[in-house]
């Protein structure tokens, strides 16, 4: 198993290597010049020239890009152009609240979509069933913005359940007063899609010759769905749940826009807004990475759950 | 130490000791007595007025006011800060040495922490400033836990560190060039790196602990305010020293002489602002500047500034957002900008009854700004003082349908602009009448005189009979849009073709700057309250600066540099008067729209009153009492 993670390991840097190449390549063709920004209202030729200076914009590409891969190999990328705050510092201030708000919406979101799930499927083709998919469908047909503005409007304005906005300094009172509805939200559209998907592994595995025995042999239906079925459907669950942890890393744009959660994600939006070149920068290959371990991982716990797979 | 209000006991060598000792010796049993009753019932009536104080004081919460940036910070260091929100926390934080009138209108500057209006000599080339003694940087590490007076020195320093290239100020222009011997050192500064701030500059001399000289290359009778520009607020060497970052900008660790201290920052989320604990004795004592301000006088007169303890300002991005936490009592201010106006102001510019029955208050006014669409005075087909020229250019203006901008587009937030210098500004001339409106009928009149024919599909074309086609840019958002829409309807009416140009704004921006963009619509903001701040975007000489259209009127640009040398009055207004006809006549831009700004205040917040130029006001403010 060694060597199988020793090569994955490796294969990961020809991988990063595109994605810098990707991302220096989209920023200095589309990213615009951030000297003139930050110039300010008025100023001459030379003033911009010295700023270009200071940001290292005015050196040759193949130099900006021995830059950016030394950046990474030391991890450390420099300060943001917009507010001097250092990159290392905006990662780990932002990354607590954007996990704050996702971790436990993807825990709920997982275990409500998989009980749903077995649930749904056990009774497939009933009108329980039936109704659930039509939801489902519905549900999923509608934006994001959509529930935010409409649940904002209803739970936190007109009911006054929540609070419109805001976030504090203790993790306790963030958790429970201020990301409950952002959560909430998060729930509402993302167990849809999850239900759906799961409901179909749940079903692959239902219709599968060992259920068939395993009633025949008087198991319980019980043990049946949490036990056999579940644990041969959990490969795909894994796989997709597995996918979406890179996303904490991102954090939720939306929901921490809105309800303003001083998160990643917002991180991103201002620093695309502000063509904040090394916090894009930062961001991009720390989510690079995330994704690649986070496969790795994925693949080894196939292996742990069933041991029929084989690493190679 | 006793905490404030409570009563001090008399000590030793006090004239309670000094009394016993002075008792003649048979009364002594007698008075001792009396004295020893006398110093225990002045030791219990201390202890109850300290318990009453501090229950007192326990029992009143803090007064809190909340307040909204629709965009996040950048930090606060004066001279780096880049933003209007981040400008707004850097006034609450620093003190400048002039300032504005809370309540006169036009603007009105007044002393800041210098002691009077600056001595004037030289005819505008020499100042003379005193500071007001007693003026302190809030208490810090840096000075050894000990608030730190404010000299001649600081200000001295401050207004170096503007000009030092390392901390590529965007606000370097206010100062660029104007101080005698400064340019050379920047120069040195750009050569070795370092900026030499020991170096003696005629132009910048503390005269004493408490005066400052300025001496300028020119006759500038602006400089006074822009000494009241934010950027320009007195910092602390030390603290510089200490807290600056790897570029010299000190953005995280403001320490100020002004009414507040920044408390707790999570950036671009939550700013909170405690009152200074070290700032000097300021009482509220403004005169009213426009009808309607006694009540607010009444209320606030005599007050000691800042009547509040703590701001606590939110990031907020989203409009939505914004507009339920307001109305849900979260935030205390509100300014309802385009899209968000019509939810709480209607067609006639007042406040919707159900709002103003919940005591919300509406403070509107016109921007000190103008927007204006240009045409490259460089571009060798539509620039240039050519007749044909003028008469494409002005075609163009008259075919621009400013009011619809300002109906449709702005949500009837924003109001036709006549004059390059908007209300609110010194030289600005209410009622002016431009000779350039929306006329597409005169437009089309005129592009025919001068050979703009049109072809047998309906559109113009040059007079050497090739196709007219003008590019106008704008940004891919919503507004640019529209924008962009209702340019090209008002082109269409007089048979003009117009060509887009998308793009980001800091791609704009930079054409912009090269001279490279052929029309687009600019806009621009008062830096300070006199005319010249606007009527030098159309000098010749800053283009590929702020005269973003490169435009070059010889006529234009005399005057301009006469107007320079004149202090504010009569005589520079009628010149002004001649250059806006000129701009008319040239026709190098047409002027647009200038926008509203509609603040809303909860009504628990009293005294407050939504400043022209200051980019914020909260050390004005009050809570009202509970239940009033």
């Amino acid at each position: 198993m060694w060597a199988y993670v020793v090569r994955r390991l490796w294969q990961m840097i020809p991988t990063l290597l595109g994605v810098v190449l990707l991302v220096f390549v989209l920023f200095n063709l589309f990213g615009g010049d951030p000297a003139y920004v930050l110039a300010g209202k008025i100023s001459n030729p030379e003033q911009i020239d010295n700023i270009r200076r200071q940001l290292g914009v005015d050196q040759p590409y193949w130099v900006q890009l021995g830059i950016f891969l030394k950046q990474i190999v030391t991890a450390d990328f420099g300060a943001s152009w917009s507010t001097n705050e250092p990159v290392s510092h905006i990662l780990a201030t932002r990354l607590g609240p954007s996990l704050t708000l996702l971790v436990p919406l993807l825990i709920i979101e997982t275990l409500v979509a998989v009980g749903l799930a077995l649930a749904v499927a056990y009774v497939r083709g009933s009108l329980t069933d039936r109704a659930v998919m039509v939801v489902c469908t519905v549900g999923l047909s509608i934006s994001i913005l959509v529930y935010i503005i409409v649940f904002q409007y209803v739970f936190a304005y007109k009911l006054g359940w929540f609070p419109v906005q805001g976030w504090g300094d203790s993790f306790w009172t963030n958790l429970v007063r201020y990301a409950s509805l952002p959560i909430l939200i998060g729930l509402v559209v993302s167990i849809a899609p999850n239900l759906r998907l799961f409901r179909t592994f749940v079903l692959d595995e239902i219709n599968q010759d060992y259920v068939r025995t395993a009633r025949a042999k008087g198991v319980s239906e019980n043990r049946i769905m949490w036990v056999h079925v579940l644990r041969n459907a959990s490969i795909p669950i894994i796989t997709h749940v597995m996918a979406a942890l890179p996303g904490l890393l991102i954090g939720a744009f939306l929901l921490e826009r809105f309800f303003s959660i001083p998160g990643i994600g917002r991180e991103v939006i201002l620093a695309v807004e502000r063509s904040d070149f090394p916090v894009i920068k930062a961001l991009t290959v720390y989510v690079a990475v995330a994704t690649m371990v986070v496969n790795l991982l994925a693949d080894l716990m196939y292996k742990a759950v069933d041991p029929r797979v084989q690493l190679e | 130490m006793p905490r404030a209000g409570c009563i001090a006991l008399p000590r030793r060598g006090s004239s309670a000791g000094a009394f016993r000792r002075l008792a003649v010796p048979w009364a002594r049993g007698e008075r001792r007595r009396g004295a020893a009753a006398r110093v225990a019932a002045g030791t219990l009536a201390a202890i109850v007025a300290c318990l009453v104080f501090t229950l007192v004081h326990a029992a009143t919460p803090p007064k809190v006011i909340r307040d909204v940036f629709p965009v996040a910070e950048s930090g606060f260091d004066p001279p780096a800060a880049n933003d209007l929100y981040s400008a707004g926390v850097v006034h609450a934080i620093f003190d400048t040495l002039y300032t504005y009138d809370y309540l006169a209108r036009p603007a009105k500057l007044v002393p800041g922490v210098a002691a009077a209006l600056p001595e004037v000599a030289d005819e505008g080339r020499v100042y003379t400033i005193r500071l007001a003694p007693g003026v302190y940087f809030q208490a810090d590490p840096v000075f050894g836990n000990a608030k730190r007076e404010l000299t001649a020195e600081d200000v001295v320093y401050s207004y170096k560190r503007v000009l030092d290239p390392k901390l590529r100020s965007p606000w370097s222009f206010l100062v660029d060039g104007k101080f005698v011997g400064m340019d050379e050192v920047v120069e040195a500064a750009k050569k070795t790196g370092k900026f030499d701030y020991a170096r003696k500059v005629p132009g910048l001399e503390a005269v004493d602990r408490y005066t400052v000289r300025l001496r300028l290359t020119a006759t500038d009778y602006n400089l006074p305010y822009i000494l009241a520009h934010d950027a320009l607020a007195l910092v602390a060497r030390e603290v510089i020293e200490k807290y600056g970052e790897s570029d010299g900008r000190t953005m995280s660790h403001p320490v100020g002489t002004g009414p507040f201290r920044l408390g707790e920052w999570i950036r671009s989320n939550k700013i909170v602002l405690e009152r200074n604990p070290d700032y000097r004795d300021v009482v509220w004592n403004f005169a009213p500047g426009a009808p309607g301000d006694e009540k607010l006088v009444a209320q606030m007169r005599g007050k000691r500034v800042p009547a509040v303890d703590r701001v606590e300002i939110y990031v907020q991005e989203e409009d939505q957002t914004r507009w339920l936490a307001f109305q849900q009592g979260e935030l205390d201010f509100l300014n309802m900008e385009g899209p968000l106006a019509p939810n709480a102001i209607g067609p006639d510019g007042t406040l919707k009854p159900e709002l103003a029955a919940r005591g919300i208050r509406l403070d509107r006014f016109v921007e000190a700004e103008i927007r204006y669409v240009y045409w490259n005075w460089l571009d060798p087909r539509i620039g240039g003082t050519g007749k044909a020229q003028i008469a494409l250019r002005r075609a163009l203006a008259m075919s621009y349908d400013a009011a619809a901008e300002a109906r449709v587009i702005l949500n009837g937030q924003a109001v036709e602009t006549a004059y390059p210098i908007p209300p609110g500004v010194v030289g600005h001339v209410p009622g002016w009448k431009s000779t350039l409106t929306y006329d597409p009928a005169l437009a089309n009149q005129l592009l025919d005189r001068f050979g703009y024919k049109r072809g047998a599909d309906g559109w113009r074309t040059w007079p050497d009979g090739s196709p007219l086609v003008i590019t106008y840019a704008s940004r891919p958002d919503t507004l640019g849009r529209q924008l962009e829409e209702l340019t090209k309807k008002g082109y269409d009416a007089i048979g003009v073709r117009m060509a887009s140009q998308r793009d980001r704004f800091p791609e704009l921006l930079k054409l912009e700057k090269q001279c490279k963009l052929a029309s687009r619509e600019a806009a621009w903001i008062a830096d300070y309250p006199d005319g010249d701040n606007f009527m030098q975007l159309f000098y010749g000489p800053n283009a590929r600066q702020s005269n973003t259209g490169c435009t070059a009127i010889p006529e234009y640009d005399a005057l301009y540099r006469q107007t320079t040398r004149m202090p504010a009055g009569p005589e520079r207004d009628r010149l002004f008067m001649k250059m806006a006809r000129l701009l008319e006549y040239y026709a190098p831009h047409r002027l647009t729209v200038g926008r509203y700004r509609n603040q809303l205040v909860q009504s628990r917040i009293e005294g407050y009153r939504r400043h022209p130029i200051l980019p914020s006001t909260w050390q004005y403010v009050d809570v009202a009492p509970a239940g009033k």
